[in-house]
């Protein structure tokens, strides 16, 4: 009886769905499975709640499936072999790890299935393309403003990733290329916040302990750990004014701070990485007739040209939250 | 020769010894916090201040009070392999009482955080005292459960935007003492009267040493074994209010792989993880070398991957101390 149902909704959906594709010069919605290292951090909800937004699936001639890889390579691999027998029109790819994400994308590419790479890069060149934003250059943007309020000379923290991640190592190159052009400024302690906003708000705490009225900032590699300062200095009753924080990603609180006057902080926009790699996905499986649906494409317009849609990479800008745009991005980040 | 022969020589070292031991076993993790403190004192001139010691109270707090109803499960014999999870989901449910839903004052949302803990600690209680699943099991199964359930609520996202009052819970201050350490003192002082002066307490002890004896000089084992997680469940969703409010939000990736540290206070402690033996005192003590540990190495500027490693020594180091006096007794 279930299973009946089940077909029967199946099938109804199936007409309704072919229905709004025909429109579109097509027969059956396209599936498209997405891969993403993992749903437990707040930017992947995101950049999920984005891809199932864009105008193709909405209007049913894509049909989207996400595949939790819970921060493991081997479940990973594996939802790609699910996905290569289930004959996947086209796979979008956020990878736990730069090497282990290779060799499924090989075997994905070997049964004839194009994949698209999203915010995190995967090592080898066969991806269609790669659509993300630069780590390097969030860490020097990040660094450039801590530089910027701070005068250029003084005494700062450094509240890193968890070390050896992709996103730890490249903010890191940029924060160190900036350092080095600023040879006033002393960094005092550099350690791992493992993201975390527990862990960093205990770490600044004790530094601000260790280094008694020395502190003049500190570059948070992203907005958690940054939050987690911001928090520890408060929470000493220390003026935040005094003490510039810097992080990255651009999540809701941390806007929020923005607001505030709290810290300073750069948007990854989820949208564009999502929503962008799907159009490049559509255009490789459609052909150079396709023109992209997302808004993003227009929004960044010259500072992240379409093209034809087949460039091998798409970088997408970085964009300071500042306390006059931060109302616009908060309601990109929370749409109700 | 003279002083050899005065001395009675055999009886006292027959004496002495047992004393030495018993002395190392109840004061053994107090010396090793001294010997600790003395040595961060002379190597870094903030640590002995009272600002960085409310930094460690702070710090501690919330393991601390975890790692009191770890104390109560492990007396009995048993594990909670949950807290961590529970923390997450009570932390979450009252801050989004108090933010999103609006409607709840601090009081409602802080009730019905201990309420989800209570509830969920009683429900491990349930399947270990009633259906006897082994305490490892059931609190592992509510371990991915209840993380789940975090994930459900709100969909993965954090909870934040918290309203001061609900805040002050993390950082007021009462007589320049920050409220944490506060509801963590209440809380020890609390639960370490009831282990110790209550028949409650004494039927911890009792059911941990020995079960059948337990039960049949009269003693309800089950509503004990019950208790003791209900408790544990309790104090993880105290925690996980905490928590929310010291960090200003509730993560729902909050709280991952707490249950281990929780542990490690109770076994550094001196409890022994087959029941029956070991105090509240000896958990705080753990927790605060752990504490310690922690903010010593982040003002010395020693990368925390060593913190682990010592961490790791000093678990294992503690077990084979109190296993080998066990030995030699």
């Amino acid at each position: 009886m279930k299973r009946l149902k089940t077909l029967a909704l199946g099938v109804a959906l199936t007409v309704t769905l072919a229905g709004a594709a025909t429109a579109q010069g097509q027969d059956r919605p396209l599936r498209v499975g997405a891969a993403v290292y993992g749903l437990k951090g707040e930017f992947m909800q995101m950049w999920s709640a984005q891809l199932k937004a864009h105008p193709s699936v909405l209007d049913g001639s894509v049909k989207v499936t996400i595949f939790d890889g819970n921060y493991d390579a081997l479940t990973q691999s594996n939802q790609f072999d699910t996905m290569i027998t289930q004959k996947y029109d086209a796979i979008i790819f956020v990878p736990i790890d730069l090497k282990a994400g290779a060799a499924p994308v090989q075997k994905a590419v070997k049964a004839g299935i194009p994949v698209v790479g999203s915010n995190t890069r995967v090592a080898g060149d066969v991806l269609t393309s790669y659509v993300g934003n630069d780590d390097v250059v969030a860490g020097r943007m990040e660094a450039e403003a801590l530089m910027k309020k701070i005068g250029g000379k003084g005494n700062i923290v450094v509240i890193e990733g968890p070390i050896g991640q992709s996103a730890q190592i490249e903010r890191a190159r940029g924060n160190d290329e900036v350092l080095a052009k600023h040879p006033e400024v002393t960094v005092l302690a550099r350690k791992t916040g493992n993201w975390s906003r527990a862990e960093s708000m205990s770490l600044m705490e004790n530094w601000l302990t260790a280094f008694p009225g020395k502190i003049d900032g500190v570059i948070a590699q992203n907005d958690d750990e940054a939050l987690g300062a911001v928090q520890a200095i408060k929470s000493k009753g220390m003026d935040i004014t005094k003490i510039p924080v810097v992080g990255v990603d651009g999540i809701a609180a941390a806007i929020g701070a923005v607001q505030r006057g709290e810290m300073t902080t750069n948007f990854q926009d989820a949208q564009a990485q999502a929503q962008g790699a799907m159009d490049v996905a559509l255009r490789a499986m459609k052909g150079p007739s396709y023109q992209p649906r997302s808004t993003i494409w227009t929004e960044y317009a010259d500072r992240m040209p379409w093209g034809d849609g087949t460039a091998k990479s798409y970088t997408v800008p970085w964009t300071e939250i500042t306390p006059e745009n931060a109302e616009a991005f908060l309601k990109k980040v929370k749409p109700q | 020769m003279m002083t050899n022969n005065a001395l009675p020589l055999p009886k006292a070292s027959g004496r002495d010894a047992p004393n030495l031991r018993e002395l190392y076993a109840r004061y053994g993790i107090l010396a090793a916090l001294l010997a600790v403190c003395v040595a961060l004192s002379f190597a870094n001139e903030f640590f002995m201040t009272w600002g960085n010691w409310a930094d460690i109270l702070r710090q501690t707090s919330i393991n601390g009070i975890l790692a009191v109803g770890m104390t109560y499960v492990v007396l009995t014999g048993g594990i909670d392999l949950s807290v961590g999870a529970i923390l997450a989901f009570s932390g979450i449910v009252s801050a989004w009482l108090v933010a999103s839903g609006g409607a709840y004052g601090v009081g409602t949302s802080v009730l019905a955080g201990l309420g989800v803990g209570l509830s969920m600690g009683a429900v491990n209680g349930l399947l270990i005292a009633r259906f006897s699943v082994p305490p490892f099991v059931a609190t592992l199964g509510m371990l991915s459960a209840a993380r789940g359930f975090t994930y459900i609520f709100n969909d993965g996202m954090p909870v934040s935007d918290l309203p001061p009052a609900f805040l002050a819970i993390g950082d007021a201050r009462i007589g320049g003492v920050p409220l944490p350490i506060l509801i963590f003192a209440a809380v020890i002082g609390v639960f370490w009267f009831v282990l110790r002066y209550t028949i409650y307490g004494r039927y911890i002890y009792a059911v941990g040493g020995n079960v059948k004896s337990a039960k049949t000089s009269g003693i309800g084992t089950r509503k004990v074994v019950f208790a003791v997680y209900a408790v544990s469940g309790l104090l993880a969703g105290l925690a996980g209010i905490l928590l929310a409010a010291r960090t200003t939000a509730a993560l729902p990736q909050a709280g991952v792989s707490y249950e281990l540290d929780a542990i490690a206070a109770v076994v550094i402690g001196g409890t022994s993880l087959s029941g029956g033996t070991g105090s509240l005192t000896g958990t705080l003590l753990g927790a605060l070398l752990i504490g310690v540990i922690n903010n010593g190495l982040n003002l010395l500027g020693v990368s925390s991957y060593y913190q682990q490693v010592i961490k790791g020594v000093i678990i294992v180091g503690a077990v084979l101390l109190d296993t080998s006096r066990k030995k030699n007794t």
